[in-house]
């Protein structure tokens, strides 16, 4: 086909250059329709093979051409639908169908907000995702689950293995210190929150009181409750370059979602399941315990009990008792699409119910969705998205504290001697070693966030102008994204940490209400100009405007009435508000300008004013600059050759990053003394005058295609610079602050990302697809205007980041006698990933491998586990350079060194074996209605390699927010996942 | 056709009218901005403002606890969250204390948490006229208020870092003042206290806002002096200057009483969850060496049979270990959530008046001591009367009367006896001060 576009257009530049007169003898007349709308398809290039004799189709689709003499062969070619050829023998009207090309979807990229351009126009490296990649080879736990691999660029860290997610994705390395690091997500036009919102455990917990005040409750994003069957196509700008259009929120990226909507025809019906099941990918297991080694360690009274407990067998691997379960996955999903010329739907639902590997954890979602386009003429078409999600994830206690309450903590004071388990009265025994007997919190504490949240987004798309040579299209569109999320976390009486007698607070009910609100409004206007030069230009012009409001109530209740959890029936009430509203403006235009797809070029700014900044009234302006050159459409170039694409492309853009909400506001906190109200600073200092961040990013890259398309490779460099950094600095303590909001430092980010895309093998029964993805990532900061400071562990001792000018913007530091050393930096040092797809006959296997190589994190599970004497090497060697000690006993006085792990692994991300039943076999059943059945069983880090000493080192103890990741305390552990899916096509 | 263009041309116009350019912009949302009280300053904001220091006195109050009691050898600190209390606070092997841990900045940024928020007010109350809502005895008066509450804020600090001095003059924050070594602070801290005393003295009958709990008995300007004065005295004795303690004590609620040794002024906490609760207290029934303060034990062993101060510990029916130590006691000097922490008591101010009097009037101080004694359910001191001696039980006095209330590690680097302190675990250190927190900047 793309040979056939280039032969096609030089056979038009032929035309232009050369224009030779045509004798006339028959003049063949037609319409070039789209096959599934009926719509008209314009512009379509009419060539009479072996000739230069061509014409293009009206804005009708009408076209009318010349031909000597009959019979002649006409070619029909139009970016985004097959090519077509028509041996025409008599002269009559012609109506040629177009079918949209398979990869139709994959040949448009996104570069104005209401606008695409075909992939090899495209002066960036977008990604983009389809359905078939997303969800094709196995069913993901969550959207953002599905990324990894994907795409080069794309840093993806699981915070823990906790069911529902907790996902951060970082684009293009360190975008922010400690601001938004998170890519904007935009579905079918409507601005989609991915909030964490916690749920208040650290009344527990006491998790942010050890000298770490950041959120350690490891909530879901929200991204998760999004449904991945429902997606057609995911594109992903990964910088300022391609986003700037996006403006003010865009600096980390923008992950652009669009839903599967119907095509007129016949009505599709399709059917799947997948069960099975998750595991713990890896347990630590047990110290090897002898005699000696109890007494030594727990003594007398310990050793007596471990004797007795080895010889009546009864010793428990409690790790296994509480990790070991295999989790029962359910996953359902029933759609349809269909529609007529004028009215189209896609319509689905999909149950997903799924158990955690520790009992009572679970993830529970139900998605439906109603996608409506309707064209009630031919020059205005309207459309409608909606979705409706319930979601519901027990999430169990884990992670970081500071009072032995969470289950990962308390294992770690366990023995296997240890008697926990409850009596035939259900009543738990008080752990002898903790403060919180495991069994116990996993059986009677709760921790649910449920979700209900509307998604609906619709747009109108009226062309208000059309001639030969220009048209000028209106584009509306709104989007609203409503939530409501409940967050309840249930800590009875009866726990050991809560009784009273152990000095507890008698139960804790905590209980959350969070009411988001984003909705969106714009309005574009786009105008094409043809000129007979071959110039084609297209303007845009636009305006935008975004409102978010949140609303979080927290109510902790402690001193529980009976068995009561609502929140009045307790001893004490406290309650907690936090609201954040943003208003954001934009106006933006920009101009393309096309030369025969030769160059590219695109000019475009966006004006930004936010609530969000210092001076609400201040207009931003982002501009962006991009020059694609496609190479092979010059003169010059052969059009016999092996090449059939050769692009250099360049792009500048600049996007900015808000200041963190509050940060403008030095501000009391209310609080009490005994029934005393007062009001106390809380030692953050903001500055009114804080500004956005400015990303500027440029890139250089090419895209070289050949062989017929079998090999395609991509590379892309660039260079990212953040100014006008917004940091938490430190501040003197004795000043009554500890940490000061300032725009105070710079840091760069330099990249490179490289993608092959190849068919190997292609036989008439087999065919093997091999893409594999490279990137690599190095940042710095550039400029510090602030003494470095430390930040995102648990001091320097134990490691620690360190924002310092001149040093990797990720580096981490430890305290050493000398003073600070860096042990390590938690940015890898490169990521590959390799994805293969095998097909022989009706046989497909994919297989989906992902390499991170580098990136240290801090590891303080293991350090947990020596303090308390139980972990799983504590009487190995290794850890100590002079093998003197046993590790168990070395590692807790070693310095941050011996904490810092390389957190490296290669996993099996995702593995796929499908068997497709076609409907020649399928004819005698049911009449010949069913299409296609597809067979299969899948997995999710099926296999897994790392050498680091703790559960995963995909990891982190404080979420996703920051850049920050990679701080290890006892996480939820991560896990596998075995699915048998068949899906049936009617 | 033509009615679709009008609906969509007005549904663009209803989009372009609500979408106008202007943007809100909103204050704090959230909390109550520090600008907002620069003018107006109402009585029930003053309220507000005082309640604020009352809590932020209280913040990591248990850290700085900890950090005199175990480098004082009075307990260990297990924690199974935390290995640092065992390690670098004792010193383990090669190990030194950070100065950018949360044993010196967590206490160290919340003391002066508090004195940033004294400062404030006292801003909001010189730059605005008041007359309207206060009487210039009751602006007088909340100064004295405040400027005791500064004194005694940045002495809990320079109890830390000691000989490493604190910055004194902090009340600008743009342009912080410089770090005063020991005895200039201190000096510095007796100046300001000093200060505050004589605006209480002139301060009329009543505080423009109420206090809490911990302060009855000290709730007006008159009494609330008398607290000014025990502190003095303590900063005095800090200086050694006998005669000086001996005035302040005059003037404090010192009582030579044994019946009434818990008079003072206290921190107190209670369960509502704005509030903190006493960071101090562990149940002993469920006790574990995951979150323990165990005693030293020469705490039980040094002492003489029959003291009732021992009740401040509880013997374990096991003993309690971690990182190589362990004990058979547990500290139980509070024995509930919402017991409350002295900030100062009579029972220090006795034994700060037998130790001015040491040197100045022996048989005063022994008479003193013997106060003390008789109300531990000792007998009457019979040991040599010299200075050194009476050094000695003075010193023996204040560990148990004080135990684990922050003293001991101070009283024994008074007297540069910090050798003495015992040594439980090969390789330990006993340290002398903390270092200042690295973001001093220093």
């Amino acid at each position: 086909m793309r040979h056939n576009q280039l032969s096609s257009i030089n056979l038009m530049l032929f035309l232009f250059i050369f224009p030779v007169a045509v004798f006339a003898q028959e003049t063949l007349t037609g319409k070039t329709i789209n096959e599934s709308t009926g719509e008209a398809v314009p512009f379509v290039n009419v060539i009479q093979k072996g000739t230069s004799n061509g014409t293009t189709s009206d804005l009708d689709g009408n076209f009318s051409l010349s031909v000597e003499s009959l019979p002649a062969t006409l070619v029909f070619s139009y970016i985004g639908y097959e090519t077509q050829e028509r041996v025409v023998t008599q002269n009559s009207p012609i109506n040629v169908s177009f079918v949209e090309a398979a990869a139709a979807l994959d040949e448009v990229v996104v570069t104005g907000l209401a606008t695409s351009i075909k992939r090899t126009n495209s002066a960036n490296a977008v990604a983009s995702i389809s359905a078939e990649e997303l969800i094709g080879t196995t069913p993901p736990p969550t959207l953002d689950g599905a990324f990894y691999g994907k795409f080069a660029g794309a840093v993806v860290n699981a915070n823990s293995g906790a069911p529902g997610g907790g996902l951060s994705i970082k684009l293009r390395g360190a975008t922010s210190i400690q601001g938004n690091t998170q890519p904007l997500y935009i579905i079918d036009g409507v601005y989609v929150d991915n909030s964490s919102i916690a749920a208040g455990l650290n009344t527990v917990s006491a998790a942010a009181s050890g000298g770490s005040a950041s959120n350690q409750d490891n909530p879901t994003n929200r991204i998760a409750d999004i449904n991945p069957e429902d997606i057609a196509n995911i594109e992903i700008l990964k910088g300022a370059s391609a986003a700037a259009i996006y403006g003010s929120g865009a600096a980390a990226g923008v992950v652009i979602i669009t839903t599967k909507r119907g095509k007129a025809g016949e009505t599709k019906f399709r059917f799947s399941q997948s069960m099975g099941w998750t595991e713990a990918i890896n347990l630590l297991g047990v110290r090897d315990y002898t005699e000696q080694r109890v007494l030594d360690s727990f003594g007398e009274a310990d050793r007596a009990a471990y004797v007795a407990a080895r010889d009546a067998g009864t010793l428990v691997d409690y790790e296994d008792e509480i990790y070991g379960e295999k989790g029962l996955i359910n996953i359902t999903n029933f759609s349809m699409s269909g529609g007529s010329e004028k009215t189209r739907f896609f319509a689905g639902v999909t149950y997903n119910d799924e158990d955690g590997i520790v009992k009572n954890t679970g993830y529970e979602k139900t998605s439906l969705r109603l996608n409506l386009d309707h064209t009630p003429t031919d020059f205005l078409k309207l459309s409608l998205s909606s979705n409706f999600i319930n979601s519901s994830s027990d999430r169990g206690f884990f992670n970081n504290d500071n009072s032995g309450a969470t289950i990962g903590i308390a294992l770690t004071a366990t023995r296997p001697w240890d008697a926990l388990f409850p009596n035939e009265n259900g009543i738990y025994p008080d752990h002898p070693n903790n403060t919180s007997n495991p069994l116990q919190t996993r059986d009677l504490v709760k921790n649910n966030e449920t979700v209900n949240r509307i998604i609906m987004g619709g747009s109108a798309n009226l062309d208000i102008y059309k001639a030969d040579n220009s048209n000028l299209e209106l584009i509306l569109r709104g989007g609203l994204d409503y939530y409501g999320q409940k967050t309840r976390a249930l800590f009875p009486k009866a726990l050991q940490g809560q009784k009273l007698i152990n000095g507890g607070l008698n139960g804790v009910s905590v209980q959350g209400d969070t009411q988001n609100k984003n909705y969106n409004l714009s309005g574009f206007l786009v105008h094409n100009y043809f000129t007979d030069s071959n110039i084609n230009f297209r303007t845009q012009l636009g305006i935008t405007r975004e409102y978010f409001d949140q609303n979080t109530e927290l109510i902790t209740a402690t001193g529980l009435v009976a068995s009561e959890t609502n929140v009045d029936q307790a001893a004490n009430t406290g309650s907690d508000q936090t609201r954040l509203l943003q208003e954001n403006s934009g106006i933006f235009a920009q101009e393309e300008v096309n030369y025969k797809d030769m160059f590219i070029a695109t000019l475009g700014v966006r004006g930004d004013k936010s609530s969000n900044n210092g001076d609400a009234t201040e207009l931003f302006y982002y501009p962006k600059a991009s020059l694609a050159v496609n190479l092979n459409e010059f003169e010059f170039w052969n059009s016999n050759s092996i090449w059939n694409q050769f692009k250099l492309r360049v792009a500048y853009g600049e996007a900015g990053n808000f200041p963190p909400f509050g940060a403008l506001f030095t501000s009391y906190d209310a609080f009490s003394t005994d029934g005393v109200l007062g009001i106390s600073l809380v030692g953050i200092r903001g500055d009114a005058n804080l500004k956005s961040e400015r990303q500027k990013e440029l890139e250089f890259g090419t895209d070289v295609n050949f062989l017929n398309g079998r090999i395609g490779l991509s590379a892309t460099y660039y260079v990212k610079t953040v100014d006008d950094l917004i940091l938490l600095a430190d501040l003197e303590p004795s000043t009554g602050f500890t940490r000061q909001y300032v725009n105070a430092g710079s840091l760069e980010n330099k990249g490179i990302e490289l993608s092959l895309d190849t068919r190997p093998i292609v036989t008439e029964d087999f065919q093997w697809d091999l893409g594999i993805n490279f990137f690599k990532n190095k940042s710095k900061i550039t400029e510090l205007r602030v003494p470095p400071f430390n930040l995102g562990a648990f001091g320097a001792g134990l490691g620690s980041f360190r924002i310092e000018e001149g040093k990797s913007a990720t580096q981490i530091i430890g305290s050493f006698p000398e003073g600070l050393r860096v042990v390590g930096d938690a940015e890898p040092d490169f990521q590959m990933a390799f994805n293969n797809n095998l097909e022989y006959k009706n046989f497909q296997f994919t297989m989906l491998w992902q390499w991170k190589q580098g990136g240290e994190n801090v590891n303080l599970t293991t350090l947990l586990t020596d303090l308390n004497q139980t972990s799983h090497d504590f009487d190995d060697f290794g850890a100590d350079p002079d093998g003197e000690l046993p590790n168990g006993q070395f590692r807790p006085g070693a310095n941050a060194s011996v904490h810092t792990e390389d957190a490296s692994y290669v996993r099996l991300r995702e593995v796929g074996l499908y068997y497709t039943i076609q409907s020649e076999t399928l004819e005698a059943i049911l009449n010949g209605s069913i299409n296609s059945i597809k067979l299969g069983f899948s997995g999710t880090n099926l296999i897994n390699i790392f050498d680091y000493n703790s559960y995963d080192p995909e990891v982190s103890n404080f979420g996703g927010g920051s850049i920050f990741t990679g701080v290890d305390v006892l996480p939820f552990p991560s896990s596998k996942r075995f699915l048998f899916n068949l899906s049936v096509n009617f | 056709m033509k009615t679709y263009i009008n609906k969509i041309l007005l549904l663009s116009l209803v989009i372009v009218s609500i979408t106008s350019c202007e943007v809100q912009e909103f204050s704090d949302l959230n909390n109550a901005e520090v600008d907002a009280f620069e003018n107006n300053l109402n009585r029930g904001d003053l309220q507000d403002l005082v309640g604020g220091i009352l809590y932020s006195s209280r913040l990591r109050l248990g850290t700085y606890f900890d950090d005199t009691g175990v480098l004082g050898r009075e307990y260990y600190r297990f924690s199974a969250s935390d290995p640092r209390f065992t390690s670098d606070m004792l010193g383990k092997e090669d190990l030194t204390l950070d100065n950018n841990t949360f044993y010196i900045t967590a206490p160290w940024g919340s003391r002066y948490r508090t004195v940033k928020n004294a400062n404030l007010i006292l801003g909001f109350l010189e730059g605005q006229d008041l007359s309207a809502q206060f009487t210039e005895q009751e602006i007088t008066a909340t100064k004295g208020f405040l400027k005791t509450f500064i004194g005694y804020e940045l002495l809990l600090n320079l109890n830390l870092t000691y000989q490493n001095g604190i910055r004194v003059d902090v009340a600008d924050e743009n342009n912080l003042g410089p770090f005063l070594s020991y005895d200039a602070s201190l000096s510095e801290i007796r100046t300001i206290l000093e200060d505050g005393a004589s605006d209480l003295e002139s301060g009329g009958s009543d505080f423009p806002f109420i206090l809490s709990n911990g302060f009855n008995g000290f709730e007006s300007p008159s009494s609330f002096l008398k607290f000014n004065k025990a502190i003095s005295a303590r900063v005095a004795a800090y200086q050694g200057d006998d005669s000086g303690t001996l005035a302040f004590l005059e003037d404090s609620f010192l009582n030579l009483s044994g019946e009434d040794l818990d008079t003072g002024v206290y921190y107190n906490f209670s369960l509502d969850p704005k509030d903190i609760v006493n960071p101090l207290f562990v149940s002993i029934d469920g006790i574990t060496s995951a979150n323990s303060r165990v005693a030293q034990s020469s705490f039980v062993t040094d002492a003489e049979s029959g003291d009732n101060r021992l009740g401040k510990v509880v013997e374990l029916d096991a003993p309690l270990s971690q990182d190589g130590l362990s004990g058979n006691y547990a500290v139980f000097r509070y024995t509930s959530l919402i017991d409350n922490i002295p900030i100062i008591r009579n029972e220090e101010l006795i034994l700060l008046y037998a130790e001015a009097n040491i040197t100045l009037n022996p048989d005063e101080a022994v008479n003193a001591l013997n106060i003390i004694r008789e109300s531990a359910n000792l007998n009457p001191y019979t040991g040599p009367t010299d200075s050194e001696s009476l050094i000695d039980e003075m010193l023996k006095q204040r560990r148990y009367s004080l135990y684990a209330e922050g003293h001991r590690w101070i009283d024994v680097r008074r007297y540069n006896r910090l050798d003495e302190l015992p040594i439980d675990r090969e390789g330990d250190d006993v340290f002398t001060q903390f270092p200042i927190p690295l973001t001093e900047n220093q």
